[in-house]
């Protein structure tokens, strides 16, 4: 596992907790930033790393889960590992509804936590290459004109050239020059490939 | 008759004077004195039949006196007959104390028949009853001459059991000498029983009450003690992971610690699935039924302290889904808690619980006249072992609000603006039935 630019954000309110774990993951060659309370960690400036939130439930003013409320509102997206000192099922139920990695009644191994973060990141690998993926795409629509954007909506919708040509009342050769510069522009092999594009930035629907 | 006598006298008297002055040959004096005599011997004449009436009416009078006394004993004799109370006459004149009378419902009551009963000393048949300790003390106390009071088990001849309530009272002679007890038997089983229902239920509250402290208790305590564990456990992988293959010695140490601070996590994991046990089971509840016999619990203890309950019960509330136990709990939590408010301040007696429709949701109010809630008391008032009372735990609010809060309802307590404090929570109707 390559843990070097991974960052592991800790958020209790009992400070002997945040200590211990910095230094257990630490000592597992993570970056780890730890915070008292949920404000603090909402005013930190996350960079964009693979990362993940070992969460304490309990926490003064801002709960646990009204933090992953706040966090899902705010756009701040890292796979969230719930901790406990009260190990109930239902909320355990809760918590894992509201699509997070794992919950860890106090105490827990260091084995226990390390699978969750382990978990946690690769799932934090696949959101953040999503994520890359999506802001190429959208940096190569910007570069589009507006009849090349207008011409790639068509096509990702399934239209045929001669169908956009009479939409447009524009001729067949020129909806084909379009075509074929949406298509460079976009780095686009195959008319599939530029159709995933459109479904990833949501310009169509995707179909699941 | 010689009233009668005595006025013939009288007459002899007047006439010796009488012929002295004829003698004086005073014709007019002789008419006037003569007129003088006819009307005192009239008058006297008069007085004589007046005095014979009086006591023909006397004598009439003690009759009808007589009569009336007569009906007042039947009339009482009577009422001895149709009490269902148990009345006996015990003469104490006889060293064996026997009873002379007993009316129908001591013989029904004691499954004795009269022959069994009448003439026979009183403590011989005490003792039939086998509760020999009592019987001592009753025979005691009637040959001292006392009165004596006292709620018991009795036997029926049948051996059936019966809670008796016995008085037995002196009576006196003119010269203040005891020559007669009376006594008086009330069965109260059917009483006592009921005293002796509400007694278990409120028992079996107090203890569901307690084993739900215990229970809040422990879970406060597991999760206060499982922070530092946590904190132990990191800290040793946290150094044993920096130490690596360097000091095995202290590697195996800090194992050891881990291993120690796992059993003690293993501890607390089990006291929690021990608690989980206890776990409400909801039913349809009529919240004013819940709140009647959660006040008949505790009526004793209301008037035992002087103060007044007033219930104001909303009619036609619909149902709410609720454990039964758990809700009689918060109420009798919150009850007490305003008996207890109200103890400090002897002029306040009145105590209102008030059930209610408010929105979709059942609202129940705790109103007393006490002391209030102090306003730096009001945030911590239903956190964990936050107590104003000297003797106080701090669990009752805090395990009032879980429990309201299970229910999906809500629990919070204010001012009045008059003195004294309202606690007041709201549980959701159920919506089954609408």
């Amino acid at each position: 596992m390559s843990t070097s630019n991974a960052i592991v954000y800790v958020v209790d309110d009992d400070a002997s907790i945040c200590k211990s774990l910095s230094l257990l993951l630490k000592a597992n060659g993570f970056k780890v930033e730890a915070f008292t309370n949920a404000e603090e960690f909402l005013g930190f400036k996350h960079p964009k790393l693979q990362s993940c939130l070992v969460l304490d439930i309990q926490l003064p003013n801002i709960n646990g889960f009204a933090l992953q409320d706040l966090m899902a509102q705010r756009g701040i997206i890292t796979p969230i590992i719930f901790i406990t000192g009260y190990g109930d099922i239902p909320m355990s139920v809760k918590a894992m509804k509201a699509g997070a990695i794992d919950f860890l009644p106090k105490p827990f191994t260091e084995k226990k936590l390390l699978n969750a973060i382990t978990l946690a990141l690769s799932k934090s690998k696949i959101q953040n290459t999503k994520e890359a993926e999506v802001a190429k795409i959208k940096a190569r629509i910007k570069t589009l004109s507006p009849r090349e954007l207008e011409v790639f909506q068509f096509v990702a919708q399934g239209m045929m050239n001669k169908n956009i040509a009479s939409k447009r009342g524009t001729s067949l050769q020129t909806i084909k020059v379009h075509r074929g510069r949406v298509m460079q522009k976009m780095q686009a092999k195959t008319v599939t490939e530029l159709i995933h594009f459109a479904q990833k930035v949501g310009l169509i629907p995707q179909i699941t | 008759m010689k009233k009668k006598l005595n006025i013939k006298s009288n007459i002899l008297k007047v006439k010796k004077p009488l012929v002295k002055k004829i003698t004086r040959n005073n014709l007019e004096e002789k008419v006037l004195q003569q007129t003088d005599e006819l009307r005192i011997r009239e008058g006297q004449l008069k007085q004589g039949a007046n005095r014979e009436r009086l006591s023909a009416n006397r004598e009439k009078l003690g009759a009808d006196r007589e009569k009336i006394a007569e009906e007042q004993i039947h009339i009482q004799n009577k009422a001895m007959e149709a009490t269902s109370d148990g009345i006996f006459i015990i003469d104490t004149q006889r060293p064996n104390f026997p009873i002379v009378y007993a009316n129908p419902s001591f013989f029904a009551l004691t499954g004795y028949s009269k022959s069994e009963i009448i003439g026979k000393s009183y403590f011989q048949i005490y003792g039939a009853d086998r509760n020999l300790r009592v019987s001592q003390e009753i025979e005691q106390t009637l040959r001292q001459g006392k009165s004596f009071h006292g709620e018991m088990l009795n036997f029926r001849k049948n051996g059936k059991k019966y809670w008796c309530l016995l008085r037995i009272a002196p009576i006196r002679n003119a010269t203040g000498v005891v020559t007669h007890f009376v006594g008086t038997k009330t069965d109260t089983t059917l009483m006592k029983q009921r005293d002796l229902e509400i007694e278990e239920q409120r028992e079996e509250l107090l203890h569901v009450t307690r084993v739900g402290k215990l229970a809040e208790f422990v879970s406060s305590l597991a999760h206060e003690i499982s922070q530092p564990l946590t904190a132990i456990l990191s800290y040793a992988q946290a150094a044993q992971r920096l130490l690596k293959e360097k000091d095995p010695q202290v590697r195996e140490i800090l194992q050891y610690i881990i291993n120690d601070d796992q059993r003690a996590a293993e501890v607390i994991r089990r006291l929690r699935s021990l608690l989980k046990k206890n776990k409400p089971s909801f039913e349809t509840l009529d919240i004013n039924e819940v709140t009647n016999d959660t006040v008949t619990l505790i009526m004793a203890h209301i008037t035992a302290k002087n103060k007044v309950i007033k219930l104001d019960l909303g009619s036609n509330l619909p149902l709410i889904q609720g454990d039964r136990i758990q809700l009689q709990q918060v109420l009798l939590n919150l009850i007490s808690n305003s008996l207890e408010a109200m103890e400090e301040n002897p002029a306040s007696h009145n105590l209102f619980v008030k059930t209610s429709l408010k929105n979709d949701t059942i609202l129940v109010q705790v109103k007393d006249s006490g002391c209030g809630i102090p306003q730096e008391n009001m945030k911590k008032l239903f956190a964990h072992f936050f107590t104003s009372k000297p003797d106080g735990l701090g669990m009752g609010l805090s395990i009032s609000r879980s429990i309201v809060e299970a229910h999906d309802g809500h629990l919070e307590a204010s001012n009045n603006p008059k003195g004294g404090a309202t606690f007041y929570f709201t549980i959701p109707v159920n919506r089954k039935n609408d």
